[in-house]
Order: C-alpha cells, then sequence, then structure tokens
C-alpha cells in the first residue's frame, strides 16, 4: 500500500475522523510537562516534542487502576467486575522507542502461566500511530539496543509518520494500520520527493545519536558479578526515589492495594505502580528484608533489564529513551554505569580475578 | 535588599578553589575519612553528589549554581565502613552551603548527627539556579549546554541561545533566603572550617506569601490541588529532604496502613500536607524537594507558610544554632495552639 501525506492543518480532521471510533490520547502539554491524556480538543495535540515526560505505557498500564470494585451489604460481597475493557483504544505520536516498550511490557504480562488479562485486553483493543524521532536527545540510545533500535523504527506499531516540515508522511505499516489509511480517503498522495525526504531524516536522526554502549557482553558480565564492589559505588549517592523506575517505559511492577469507603460499605481493590527502589518492595511479613539498602535495590535496577529480562525472555529490558538518565535528580547516569559493568570483563581478564 | 551582583562564574571559581584547599588539608591531616560534596553532572542542569576519601580525588569536587541536593541528607543514618570485622563511623567533611549547614546542625539538635564526627566545610552560597523552571519554560527544545556569568543565566541549545536574568530565574527559595553561609556561633567553632556567617535571628516579612493568604479558604484548597496534581507518588521530595529520615515513613506504614497508597487526589493531598506537619521548625529552605521533583512541582509554598507560622508563634528559624531549642522538641506552658486547626 502507498504512502500517504498528512498536512499538519489536517490533524484536527484525522482526530475528529477517528475519535469517532477510537478514545483517542496523544501527547499534550499538562503544566510544562508532555504527557499523553485523552484528547476531545485537538488542539490541545502536541506533536513538536522530544519526548513524553511520563511514558505511554500509562495509557495501558495506568498509576493506578481498578481492578474490581465491591460492594458489602450484612452478609454479601457484590463484585463489580470492570465493564470499561472494550475501550477502543489509539495512541497517536508515540516515539519509536515507547512504541517498542509496548512489545517489551507485553513480553512481561503476557509470559507463562498467569497472564495480565487487564493489560493484553487494553493491548488488543488498541491501535498506535507512531512518530519518527527526528530530534533524538543527547542521552537517547535506542541504536545501541538488541531490537534494532532506531529513531525511525516501524516496526511495533500500526502507522508510521515521520515529520517532514509541513507534513507528515504517513506509512500503514499493520493490516489494522492499512484498514484505517483506507477509510481516511480525504489522505493525499506522496510522491518520490518525500520518501526522498524521510529517508533522509531517518539517516540524519540516526547520525545525531550520540551515545553508544556497548551491551553485547553485559548480561553475561553481570552474572557473576553480584558482589561486586561496583554496587556500592554507583548506589552511593542514590536517593532511592521511584523516578527511575516509575518514568521508566519497560518497568512493570505493582502493588495491589485496597482502596475503601467505609462509610459507603463500598471499595475498590486497585493495582497502583511500585518500585524495587522503595522499602517496603521486598519486605517480607517477618519483618526481614532481602534487599535492606540502596545498594541491593539499586543493583536490581541493573540486573533486572540487563541480566534477568535477557536470561527469561532473550531480550534486553531497556527501549534507551534515556529518561532515568536525565530525570535522575542525583544523575545517577546509566550509561556511566553501563560502561563500569563493561569494565569488569577487562578487570577480570587483565588480572583473572573470578568476581563473586 | 537585593545584593549586587558581582561576576557569579568568577566568585564560583573562587569558591571552588577555596572549598578544594579546605577539603585535601581535612583529608590530609586525617581529620576526615570522606568528604562529601558535588561533581560535574553528566547532563546540563545537574550536579552529582560525590564522596571522596582519597586526595588525588579532590578536584572532582566543584560548586556551581546546579548544587541543589542536600547533602546532610547522606549522613543520617551515619556513614560506616567495616575495619576488622568492626563498624566503625567514619568521620564526614561535608560542602555545605548555608541551608546545608543548617540542616546539619538541626539534624544535631535532634541527635541525629554527632557533631564530633563531622566537618562543615562553609561556602557562601550565591543561590541555585532553577532547573526546573527553565526546562519547563524552554519546552521542547533540549538544553545541551548551562552557565552562569555576571547576572545571567545562559542557555544553549543545537540551535538557539538563550539568556535569562540570575536573579529571576533562581529557586524559589533561594530568592527569600538569608542565611547564604554556614551560621557560626561558638558552640559549633570546631565543627565549622571555611566560610561562616554570624547570625542569630532572621529577619523576614514573609511578603512572598501575601499572595496567597489574602485567599478564601476554598480558593487556597484550589491551589494546593492544583500545585499537586501532577504528583506520581515517586518520592522523591521525600529521599531528597535532609529531615525526611524516619525508618519508615508514615505513608509507608502498613500494619495498619494509615493513609491511602492511590494516586486519587486526596491521598495525594494528604501525603505532601501530612508530610509538610512533620516539616514544621524543621524544614530549612534548602528547596531541593522543588529541585529534584521530576514532575517540576515547587513546594516553596508549603515550606515558606510553615517557616512563616513557626516564626511568628515561636519566634524560631531551623538550624541557627545549637543553643537553642526547637520548638517541636520542648513544651512550654504557654504555648499557644490556635494554629492546629485553623485555615491556613
Amino acid at each position: 500500500m502507498k504512502e500517504k501525506i498528512l498536512k499538519k492543518d489536517q490533524v484536527k480532521q484525522l482526530h475528529e475522523d477517528l475519535s469517532r471510533y477510537y478514545s483517542f490520547y496523544a501527547p499534550t502539554k499538562v503544566k510544562g510537562n508532555i504527557v499523553f491524556k485523552k484528547i476531545t480538543n485537538p488542539e490541545d495535540i502536541e506533536l513538536e516534542y522530544l519526548n513524553s515526560k511520563i511514558p505511554p505505557k500509562e495509557i495501558l498500564f495506568p498509576r493506578m487502576e481498578t481492578l474490581f470494585s465491591y460492594k458489602i451489604d450484612e452478609k454479601n460481597i457484590e463484585i463489580e467486575p470492570r465493564t470499561d475493557l472494550e475501550e477502543k483504544i489509539l495512541i497517536f505520536g508515540v516515539r519509536p522507542c515507547d512504541a517498542y516498550s509496548f512489545s517489551l511490557l507485553e513480553t512481561f504480562f503476557n509470559f507463562g502461566q498467569f497472564k495480565d488479562d487487564l493489560f493484553m485486553k487494553k493491548k488488543e483493543n488498541t491501535v498506535v500511530i507512531g512518530l519518527a524521532c527526528n530530534t533524538p536527545r543527547a542521552t537517547c540510545f535506542c541504536t545501541s539496543l538488541d531490537y534494532n533500535g532506531h529513531p525511525h523504527r516501524k516496526d511495533d506499531v500500526d502507522i508510521f509518520l515521520t515529520d517532514l516540515g509541513e507534513n507528515y508522511l504517513v506509512n500503514p505499516i499493520s493490516e489494522t494500520g492499512k484498514a484505517i489509511i483506507d477509510k481516511l480517503a480525504w489522505l493525499s498522495e506522496a510522491n518520490n520527493d518525500d520518501l526522498q525526504k524521510a529517508e533522509e531524516l531517518s539517516k540524519k536522526a540516526e547520525s545525531l545519536i550520540s551515545t553508544k554502549l556497548d551491551l553485547q557482553h553485559t548480561a553475561e558480565i553481570l552474572d557473576p558479578s553480584f558482589n561486586h564492589p561496583l554496587w556500592k559505588e554507583v548506589s552511593e549517592n542514590c536517593l532511592g526515589c521511584g523516578t527511575c523506575t516509575f518514568l521508566c517505559p519497560t518497568c512493570t511492577c505493582f502493588d495491589v492495594v485496597e482502596d475503601v469507603d467505609h462509610y459507603n460499605n463500598r471499595g475498590k481493590r486497585v493495582r497502583i505502580w511500585d518500585t524495587c527502589q522503595f522499602c517496603l518492595y521486598t519486605l517480607e511479613t517477618s519483618g526481614h528484608n532481602p534487599r535492606n539498602t540502596k545498594i541491593e535495590r539499586c543493583r536490581n535496577r541493573v540486573l533486572h533489564k540487563f541480566n534477568y529480562y535477557p536470561k527469561n525472555y532473550d531480550l534486553i529490558g531497556c527501549v534507551g529513551c534515556g529518561r532515568c538518565i536525565h530525570l535522575c535528580p542525583v544523575n545517577n547516569d546509566l550509561r556511566e554505569i553501563i560502561k563500569k559493568i563493561n569494565a569488569i570483563k577487562n578487570e577480570n581478564k587483565k588480572e583473572e580475578v573470578v568476581v563473586a | 535588599m537585593v545584593k549586587q551582583m558581582g561576576d557569579i562564574q568568577a566568585e564560583n571559581v573562587e569558591i571552588e578553589k577555596k572549598m578544594r584547599e579546605v577539603a585535601r588539608s581535612l583529608l590530609i591531616e586525617k581529620e576526615v575519612d570522606v568528604i562529601i560534596g558535588y561533581a560535574r553532572g553528566t547532563v546540563p542542569l545537574s550536579s552529582s553528589p560525590i564522596f571522596i576519601k582519597n586526595v588525588e580525588d579532590i578536584d572532582s569536587l566543584i560548586w556551581d549554581n546546579l548544587c541543589y541536593v542536600n547533602l546532610a541528607r547522606y549522613v543520617v543514618p551515619p556513614l560506616t565502613e567495616f575495619v576488622d570485622n568492626e563498624k566503625v563511623e567514619l568521620k564526614v567533611g561535608i560542602v555545605s552551603k548555608g541551608c546545608v549547614a543548617r540542616a546539619l546542625i538541626h539534624l544535631a539538635k535532634e541527635k541525629q548527627v554527632d557533631p564530633e564526627k563531622i566537618k562543615i566545610i562553609g561556602i557562601p552560597c550565591n543561590g541555585v539556579v532553577n532547573r526546573r523552571r527553565i526546562e519547563k519554560e524552554l519546552g521542547e527544545k533540549e538544553v545541551l549546554e548551562i552557565s552562569v556569568s555576571n547576572d545571567q543565566v545562559i542557555v544553549k541549545g543545537k540551535d538557539f541561545e538563550e539568556v535569562l536574568p540570575y536573579q529571576d530565574y533562581l529557586n524559589e527559595l533561594c530568592k527569600t533566603c538569608k542565611v547564604k553561609s554556614p551560621p557560626m556561633s561558638s558552640s559549633l567553632s570546631d565543627v565549622i572550617v571555611g566560610e561562616s556567617i554570624e547570625i542569630s535571628s532572621v529577619e523576614d516579612d514573609f511578603s512572598d506569601l501575601s499572595e496567597y493568604e489574602s485567599k478564601t479558604p476554598e480558593e487556597k484548597w484550589e491551589v494546593i490541588t492544583e500545585l499537586l496534581s501532577d504528583c506520581t507518588r515517586c518520592y522523591a521530595c521525600r529521599e531528597a529532604c535532609p529531615m525526611c529520615y524516619c525508618n519508615l515513613c508514615f505513608v509507608d506504614q502498613n500494619k495498619p496502613i494509615w493513609f491511602g497508597k492511590t494516586s486519587e487526589m486526596s491521598d495525594i493531598i494528604v501525603f505532601h500536607l501530612v508530610r509538610a506537619m512533620h516539616m514544621a521548625g524543621r524544614c530549612v529552605g534548602c528547596g531541593a524537594c522543588s529541585s529534584v521533583c521530576p514532575m517540576g512541582i515547587d513546594l516553596k509554598l508549603i515550606n515558606r507558610k510553615l517557616e512563616k507560622i513557626v516564626k511568628e508563634r515561636f519566634d524560631f528559624t531551623a538550624g541557627l544554632s545549637l543553643d537553642v531549642m526547637p520548638p517541636m522538641m520542648t513544651q512550654k506552658m504557654e504555648d499557644s495552639e490556635d494554629f492546629m486547626l485553623g485555615e491556613h
């Protein structure tokens, strides 16, 4: 199917047409922060952005989500399941790294015997319209990752847009994407110049990625490095806040709590974002905490993404968006941590010391 | 009174040089085991707290207008090390602008810091740049370089350069700060090395609060709700706060659960306001909570209001002296209670 052109002033039209069928989510500015919100007024859509502060995973895995509600009277409990899961979701203007994060999230939530029905149902009902990244940040490193990460990667979306200046080049990718484009008969045809321009922008964007990380052997180096002094060193200035994990597009941890309305005999069981950086995360009922200090907690974040993920799914649990790097309050730079890990390998070679 | 601005960059170089000298001699003379200071960040608009044990690393210490973390946060609980299988408490030298020293003094009053185990390396702070405001105002333009020169903040990116007036782009709490260097008193003469000032009481008209105070209780509630509405509950504010040293925060208590943990506005507000209650007469106004918030929430309104209430009712400013008992640590029969249920 052929590529199309969406003029920038037609985004309004696109919103009008598609929001009839979908809950239309797009990046918008809230108090100076770009976040993905359900858009009712297309004027609010903000597509000239670097990347969102909170990743779009928030739409499928919100920071607070009701699992079910209940009513209690005398002896009976009446459970009210979720009824909104049939909602058709469209996420517009997602950067390629975040689009890939949806695949990683699915890998996690759909793994093994216990699948996460809530996430999977929403994922099935979701259409993703990606937006090429022409202006990667200095902290971006998608091209270093194992998924052929690229600022113009098209694989994880249904429709892919490239900002050509005045217009967007529209690439239908999946069958769903093609069907949607078919319905938008008012889109004009793209010509060869448009395609060539997109190609140039793609190359330029790739050249703008200045951070290159060698992640090839990181997983295996980490294997025997559980008790390496490195972890004390890299966690020394960590505050123990949840910034790196809450704003990570691939972090999936949640806690389940009761939100009870005692006065009306009602309640909700909700899941809320949790993070391995908090002291309660691994606190056991006995009072024992296997990850008692920030050393173990910092280590866990790195191991989970760069060792456990590769072991469990044969994938690295990171998309290279760089959010944890530029948002860490104490500048505990993941790139530096990776470099230090990789240096362990050389250390082993040189001195033939077994680290364990 | 607005201070006449010198060349801030030159001032910083001077401060940095003296600070390194003091830190170096403390390590060489073995007066301390470790120096806690700031190192250059790997991304613009940042700095990184650093722990230095070797004299060779002293030149990693920097001072600029992005040293926003309150380093007092790292000494509760005390730093320890195992020597011959025995846990020993380390003696720590801490690079201290006024608010870091004030936090250390207050923590000493609360018996969380042993003054014998610390050296306050005093520096005359010339303010911290409001990094979140700069980020927000530049919007979707990536800052690649930031510098302060004369009375200007110069921010550069790929295709742009912005020059901002330094006085306007300070952290909100730095604008009203009256204690730029560690406050010296006789009981601290062995503890503070480097720069200090003599100050026993702070004069403040709190005029920055008049707009908020003119509002009705409903309007105030709206302001607070709007202020906190983006909170993700990452607790960076709490973790960066030198006064938030509880082993288990009230909001983490789960046997039983005292406070809701959801992201409903009511739960978010309860967290911040109950935390504020715990800050009364303890907050030293360092603004670290605002500098570290990933969403750019500025808690200065709440912190300033607390400061004013405590100043008015108890004539107390936290962290000025080891000789004065903080109001929340003592009780007098004539203590007024009228602030408890007022509409603030």
